[in-house]
C-alpha cells in the first residue's frame, strides 16, 4: 500500500463532512436489504443475497485483523473452515440443534486463534502474511484429508466429499424448513434463512464491528496499525492488543462458516481455497481498509459482480478483471474506494483540491492579467 | 506515600548497551528526582537516545540497573513502564497518523479506562461513562498544551508544530510521574520555542518531572534545573547549568581538542 498519507482538507463542504448523510445512506440500504424479498424472492436472489451478506460479515471480521490492526491474513477462511466443520461435527455426532453449536464454533475458533496468532503475531508485515497464508493451507489440506466416523459408525467427515446433510437452524420444534405464516402470507426457508444472515450481518458484523473500533479496544488496534512503538509507548500492551484483533477476527469467520454451512447444508473442503481467503481481502482492500461502508461495499462487490454477471461468456474470467480492477483502484484511489479517512467516498480532498485548484487557477489568471496590463 | 522534593525517581547504575561491537550506552548513570528537569545533552552519536530508549524499555540493556519508583524495569515491557508513571515522546514525531487529534489523545488512557470490549459492543453505561471521562481528559490536556482547533481533524492536517504540542497532550495523558522528550524543541520556530519553554515550566509545576534531551542549548540551559553530559555513552558531566556552561570536559566533547578533531563528530 502506498504510504503517502493524504492529509483531510482544512474546509470541507458542509454536507459531505456530514454524519447524517452517511447515516441516511446507512438507512437506506438496510431498508433494501430487509424489503428486497418482498421484491423479488426468487430462489436464485435469495441465494446470492445471502451469500452476499455473508460476504459482509465475512468482511467486517477481516476488516478488524487487516484494516484496523494492520494484520496482512492471507490465509483467514481458515477460520471460515473450522467454524464449518466444528458445527457440522457438534450437530451430527451429538444431535444438538445448530444454535447449541453456537458456542462450540466460538470457542474453537478462539482456540484456534490462540495457537495460531500465539507464536506468529510477534513477527511484523510479510512474515506474518506468510505464516497466515501457510496456516490457511494446512487447514484445507488437513480438511482435505479428515476423516471422522459418527459414534454410530456412519462417515460423518468424508475426506474430499466433505460433509452432507447439514442440519438447519431450528429452534424448539419449528425449522427455518417448516417456513413461516404471519397473517396469511407463507415465507419460504430461503427467505428466513436471508433474513436471519441479514439480520447478523447487519447487527453483530457492520454495527457490532464499528462500535467496537470506535471503543478502547478499537483506539488500541488502529494505534498498533499507525505506530506499533508509539501504541506502546503510550501503556498499550501491543501484543495482547493483536491477539484479540485476530482473534475477534476468527470467531467472526468461523460464524461465517456456520451460516455457509447451513445455507449449503454441506461442507466442500474444495470452497476453503486460497482464493476465497484473496477474494475476501480485495473486499476489504478495495472498500477501504478500516472503513465500515467500505467494507461493506467491497464484499457486496466481489460476491454480486460474479452472480449478476453469471450469464455472460466473458464473466468467466472474473478473477481476471478482478485483478485489473485491483490494479485501477490501488493506482487511483490507493485507500480503497471508500477511505476510512473521508465519511463520504470522494468528499473532503477530493472536492477541496478541485475547489483550491481552480481558486488558484482564477487567481493565476488575475495575476497573468495584471502582469500583461503593467507590461502594456 | 508523600514525598520530599528530592525523592529519586528514576535511577540508572553502570547501564551498558551494545548493538554488536558497537558500545551506544556504556556504563551511565543518573538519576532524576521528583518535579526536576534534567536535561541530557550531549555531541550526535553520544547515546542520549539509546539511554532513552534502554530507560522507556524499548532496548534491553546488557547489563546495570534501572529501577523506577523503588522497583527494577530493566526486563519491562515499554506499556508497563508506561503504566507506572513514565511516560515518553519521540524524535521524529510518531503520531497515529490515521486517527483524528482527539483520538490520539484518548490513546493515552487506554491502560486506566474501565472498559471491556463487550461494554463497547454493547453500549453500557460503563462505555459512555469511561468514554465520556476518557474525552474531558483528553480535551483538558489538549487545551493545557495550548492547543485551539477541531479536534476532529486527522493529525497530519496539523503544521509540525502544533503536531508537537498533541504528542506532548498524549504523553500527558497517560498520568506520568516523569516525562521524557526527545528533542521536543527541534524543528521549532523561535516562538514556538518560547511556548515550549513555558509549557515545560507548567508541567513542572504539575508536579511531573521532566527529562529532556536536546540540541538547542539556549533552551536547554533556560530550563534546566540540572544537566547531565553524555559523550561515548558515559556520562561526564552532572551539574547545574552555570557548572556545565564552565566544565572543560564537556567543552573538549562539544568543541574537540587538537588531538581528536576527526572524532569530535
Amino acid at each position: 500500500m502506498a504510504s503517502a498519507t493524504i492529509a483531510p482538507a482544512l474546509k470541507q463542504p458542509a454536507w459531505t463532512n456530514d454524519r447524517n448523510v452517511l447515516r441516511v445512506l446507512a438507512i437506506v440500504f438496510v431498508v433494501f436489504v430487509y424489503v428486497l424479498p418482498l421484491i423479488d424472492d426468487s430462489t436464485k436472489t435469495m441465494d446470492f443475497m445471502t451469500k452476499a451478506m455473508i460476504y459482509v460479515f465475512l468482511g467486517m471480521g477481516l476488516n478488524v485483523v487487516v484494516g484496523y490492526a494492520g494484520l496482512l491474513d492471507l490465509g483467514y477462511i481458515a477460520f471460515y473452515a473450522i467454524g464449518a466443520y466444528t458445527c457440522g461435527i457438534l450437530t451430527q455426532a451429538f444431535h444438538i440443534p445448530q444454535w447449541a453449536a453456537v458456542p462450540g464454533v466460538v470457542v474453537a475458533c478462539i482456540i484456534a486463534g490462540i495457537i495460531i496468532g500465539g507464536p506468529t503475531l510477534r513477527l511484523r508485515s510479510d512474515y506474518l502474511a506468510i505464516v497466515t497464508l501457510g496456516f490457511g493451507e494446512i487447514i484445507r489440506v488437513t480438511a482435505r484429508n479428515l476423516t471422522i466416523d459418527a459414534p454410530d459408525g456412519s462417515p460423518m467427515v468424508r475426506g474430499p466429499s466433505g460433509m452432507a446433510n447439514i442440519e438447519q437452524w431450528s429452534f424448539g420444534g419449528w425449522s427455518f424448513t417448516d417456513g413461516l405464516n404471519i397473517g396469511g402470507m407463507f415465507i419460504r426457508e430461503q427467505v428466513i434463512f436471508y433474513y436471519f444472515v441479514t439480520t447478523i450481518a447487519l447487527v453483530l458484523g457492520v454495527f457490532g464491528i464499528s462500535r467496537l473500533a470506535n471503543g478502547r479496544l478499537g483506539r488500541a488496534w488502529k494505534a498498533v496499525r499507525d505506530d506499533e512503538d508509539a501504541a506502546e509507548a503510550m501503556g498499550i500492551n501491543t501484543y495482547t492488543t493483536k491477539i484479540t484483533a485476530y482473534i475477534i477476527g476468527a470467531v467472526w469467520a468461523g460464524l461465517a462458516g456456520q451460516l455457509s454451512a447451513t445455507q449449503q447444508l454441506s461442507i466442500a473442503p474444495t470452497s476453503f481455497e486460497f482464493l476465497f481467503s484473496a477474494l475476501i481481502l480485495m473486499a476489504v482492500v478495495i472498500g477501504g481498509m478500516g472503513s465500515t461502508p467500505g467494507v461493506v461495499l467491497g464484499a457486496m462487490f466481489v460476491s454480486l459482480v460474479p452472480n449478476l454477471l453469471r450469464n455472460y461468456e466473458w464473466a468467466e474470467n472474473r478473477y481476471l478483471y478482478f485483478g485489473i480492477l485491483l490494479v485501477v483502484v490501488m493506482l487511483f484511489r490507493p485507500k480503497g474506494f471508500w477511505p476510512a479517512t473521508d465519511i463520504l467516498p470522494w468528499s473532503s480532498e477530493k472536492i477541496h483540491k478541485w475547489l483550491t485548484a481552480r481558486k488558484a487557477a482564477k487567481a493565476g489568471k488575475d495575476l497573468i492579467a495584471t502582469e500583461e496590463d503593467t507590461y502594456e | 506515600m508523600s514525598e520530599t522534593p528530592r525523592d529519586t525517581l528514576l535511577e540508572v547504575r553502570d547501564l551498558v548497551l551494545r548493538f554488536g561491537g558497537v558500545v551506544a550506552v556504556d556504563g551511565l548513570n543518573m538519576s532524576v528526582h521528583a518535579g526536576e528537569i534534567v536535561s541530557v545533552i550531549g555531541p550526535n552519536g553520544a547515546g542520549k537516545t539509546s539511554a532513552f530508549n534502554c530507560i522507556s524499555g524499548f532496548y534491553r540493556a546488557n547489563s546495570g540497573s534501572i529501577r523506577f519508583l523503588g522497583q527494577s524495569i530493566l526486563r519491562r515491557q515499554p506499556s508497563t513502564i508506561t503504566k507506572m508513571g513514565m511516560a515518553r515522546t519521540f524524535q521524529n514525531l510518531r503520531l497515529f497518523k490515521e486517527m483524528s487529534i482527539l483520538d490520539n489523545v484518548k490513546t493515552g488512557a487506554h491502560y486506566r479506562m474501565k472498559q471491556h470490549w463487550f461494554d463497547a459492543l454493547l453500549h453500557t453505561p460503563a462505555y459512555g461513562k469511561s468514554e465520556r471521562e476518557c474525552e474531558d481528559d483528553a480535551r483538558y490536556w489538549l487545551d493545557f498544551v495550548g492547543f485551539k482547533g477541531d479536534t476532529s481533524m486527522y493529525v497530519t492536517a496539523l503544521p509540525y508544530g502544533e503536531q508537537r504540542r498533541v504528542e506532548i497532550a498524549r504523553a500527558l495523558m497517560t498520568k506520568p510521574r516523569v516525562l521524557m522528550l526527545d528533542e521536543p524543541a527541534a524543528g521549532l520556530n523561535h516562538s514556538e520555542k518560547q511556548g515550549l519553554i513555558e509549557l515545560i515550566r507548567r508541567i513542572q509545576a504539575l508536579g511531573i518531572s521532566i527529562v529532556l534531551i536536546e540540541h538547542d542549548m539556549g533552551l536547554v540551559m533556560d530550563i534546566s534545573e540540572r544537566i547531565i553530559v553524555l559523550n561515548y555513552g558515559k556520562e561526564i558531566a552532572d551539574g547545574t547549568p552555570d557548572e556545565i556552561r564552565n566544565d572543560p570536559l564537556v567543552v573538549e566533547a562539544y568543541l574537540g581538542t587538537d588531538e581528536d578533531e576527526e572524532d569530535a563528530e
